[in-house]
């Protein structure tokens, strides 16, 4: 059974007016629990606007979200349990901390389930083990942290309230390689913890290739290809049209294969790359 | 709901006033506004009136527009005619009635003739606001302050103009800005929608704190980026856009004479 189903989901801005203008529209898929979905597109393609729509902040102009078969503006006063279960962690979350404790921060969300003391203190302990915020810095004001660290504590905010589905827009936009490999690895355990279904937005193949089993691509509000990450990435000339590419190993094996070199094309990440070339170098001696 | 805010409430259309020079718009509402304040009759009155009517017709904005404006300072007018028809002074109207007794044939002249006053003063600033941009807007007024300068006011003139248009730039994008935090701790549970006066104030902290933040950060990083590209105050600025009186201008300053040539006659006759 999919956790998640999105069904022929259509978002127009300024409905009435002569400015109308389908960010989404027509979107259907689904996601299978414990998955990790990667959707990818080009600036504007929609994607932000879409991931919205799945914890209930915008309400689809047409369609339906289903999240445990069940539509989740049913009942449109309990949208706020839904977000609870669906995180949405939005691109530069550090800019959203604003209580005086790194604890009292991470509280807010689970705190705003209703949760008692004792829980909360529970889950933020159990939170920062995850994505590594050390138990000396609950009490520090999170202004004074850096920004990789703020980043950590304003993605344990959403996942304090150890949400089933967790969405996350860009999470390592703007940091550097050690923080987002860091973020990556943080999301990894999450996922692990608490056998979680993530989504991931991200502009970097790289990362993509790295986390996800399968990716969803937008294009001008439309969904382009909903597929396997080795299915997307072998499609590299249909993904340049609309603004994408292929991982920058996948770029250096489909160059080798142009110059003549017998390579398997299916190369996404270095590991890959290092198995593949292993291979081939086997083959060389035998021949 | 918080795109519904409008701030500068220019009015995009093709007519004669819009193309008026802002700083001739801004001297002839003052002008226009002390008439109204000098007239001590309703000829007077009427005169402005109609040609107040005249320029809104003439600025092709919707009529509605105009009573929207009317709409938010109603209680003010209703409040200060209710007064003035209350405190006049003379011959009771309504001698038998208890508290009606109070109104007097002076009391309902000086009601209605205040209410009309302050219903043309909203019309002349309306004209104003709808037919300028807040970029025009501030332009004119730097323009129209720079004779401080000799005062020894040097910058301070350009520094108030920078800062009024700074500020209009940046009301949309904080307004974007605040919508992406509030839907960030909407996410988080954030209940902002429910609860009394008070849960509803402390629900705004989680808002307005990371907003104040970001303000401050944005404003630092202007001032940098303005000095990066060597600003230095207004000493020696060229302008993009120069302003030039042109015959529309001219007729409009004449119009603008005999109106009030014939206000004041009005007032010395009557």
């Amino acid at each position: 059974m999919s956790i998640l189903q999105v069904k022929n989901l259509t978002h127009s801005y300024n409905g009435n007016t002569p400015f109308v203008n389908d960010a989404v529209s027509n979107v259907s898929f689904a996601v299978e629990k414990g998955e990790i979905l990667g959707i990818i597109g080009h600036t504007g393609s929609g994607k932000s606007t879409l991931v919205q729509h799945l914890n209930g902040l915008l309400k689809p102009t047409d369609g339906q979200i289903l999240f445990e078969n069940e539509d989740i503006w049913k009942n449109p006063k309990e949208i706020r349990k839904i977000r609870s279960k669906i995180g949405l962690v939005f691109q530069y979350p550090e800019y959203q901390l604003f209580e005086e404790t790194v604890f009292s921060d991470i509280a807010f969300g689970p705190k705003n389930m209703g949760l008692s003391d004792d829980e909360l203190d529970k889950r933020v302990k159990e939170i920062c083990e995850i994505v590594g915020v050390k138990p000396e810095y609950l009490q520090k004001s999170p202004f004074d942290l850096s920004g990789g660290e703020k980043r950590r504590v304003a993605i344990a905010g959403v996942m304090a309230m150890r949400p089933e589905i967790i969405v996350f827009d860009e999470p390592t936009a703007g940091l550097d390689p050690k923080g987002r490999d860091n973020i990556i690895k943080i999301i990894k355990d999450y996922r692990k913890a608490f056998n979680a279904t993530v989504i991931i937005i991200s502009h970097s193949m790289e990362d993509m290739a790295l986390l996800a089993d399968k990716l969803l691509v937008m294009n001008k509000g439309n969904l382009e290809m909903f597929d396997t990450v080795d299915n997307v990435f072998s499609q590299g000339d249909k993904l340049r049209e609309i603004g994408l590419n292929v991982p920058i190993v996948t770029r250096v094996f489909n160059k080798l294969k142009a110059l003549g070199v017998d390579v398997n094309e299916n190369v996404f990440t270095v590991t890959d790359a290092v198995n593949e070339l292993k291979r081939i170098k086997a083959g060389d001696g035998n021949a | 709901m918080l795109k519904d805010i409008t701030f500068g409430q220019y009015f995009e259309s093709a007519s004669i006033i819009h193309k008026i020079d802002p700083r001739i718009k801004i001297v002839l509402m003052i002008a226009i506004i002390v008439l109204i304040f000098t007239s001590g009759n309703f000829f007077a009155l009427f005169l402005s009136t109609f040609f107040i009517i005249t320029t809104l017709l003439l600025s092709k904005v919707p009529f509605k527009m105009y009573i929207k404006n009317m709409k938010a300072i109603l209680p003010v007018l209703i409040f200060t005619a209710i007064i003035n028809l209350f405190y006049g002074e003379g011959a009771s109207l309504f001698p038998d009635i208890p508290v009606l007794s109070h109104i007097t044939f002076e009391g309902l002249y000086r009601s209605v003739f205040m209410a009309l006053r302050i219903l043309l003063l909203i019309f002349v600033s309306s004209v104003l606001t709808y037919t300028t941009t807040p970029n025009d807007l501030t332009d004119a007024i730097e323009r129209l302050l720079s004779p401080l300068k000799y005062l020894g006011l040097k910058n301070a003139v350009h520094t108030l103009a920078m800062m009024m248009t700074i500020a209009l730039r940046f009301i949309p994008t904080l307004i974007e800005e605040a919508e992406k935090i509030m839907n960030a701790q909407k996410a988080r549970g954030a209940d902002l929608e429910s609860g009394g006066l008070v849960e509803r104030v402390k629900a705004l902290i989680p808002i307005l704190i990371p907003l104040l933040i970001s303000s401050v950060r944005r404003a630092s990083e202007l001032a940098e980026a303005m000095e990066c590209r060597c600003y230095n105050g207004g000493e020696g600025k060229t302008r993009l856009k120069q302003m030039h009186l042109k015959k529309l201008d001219y007729l409009c300053l004449i119009v603008f004479v005999f109106y009030s040539f014939a206000v004041i006659l009005t007032n010395i006759i009557f």
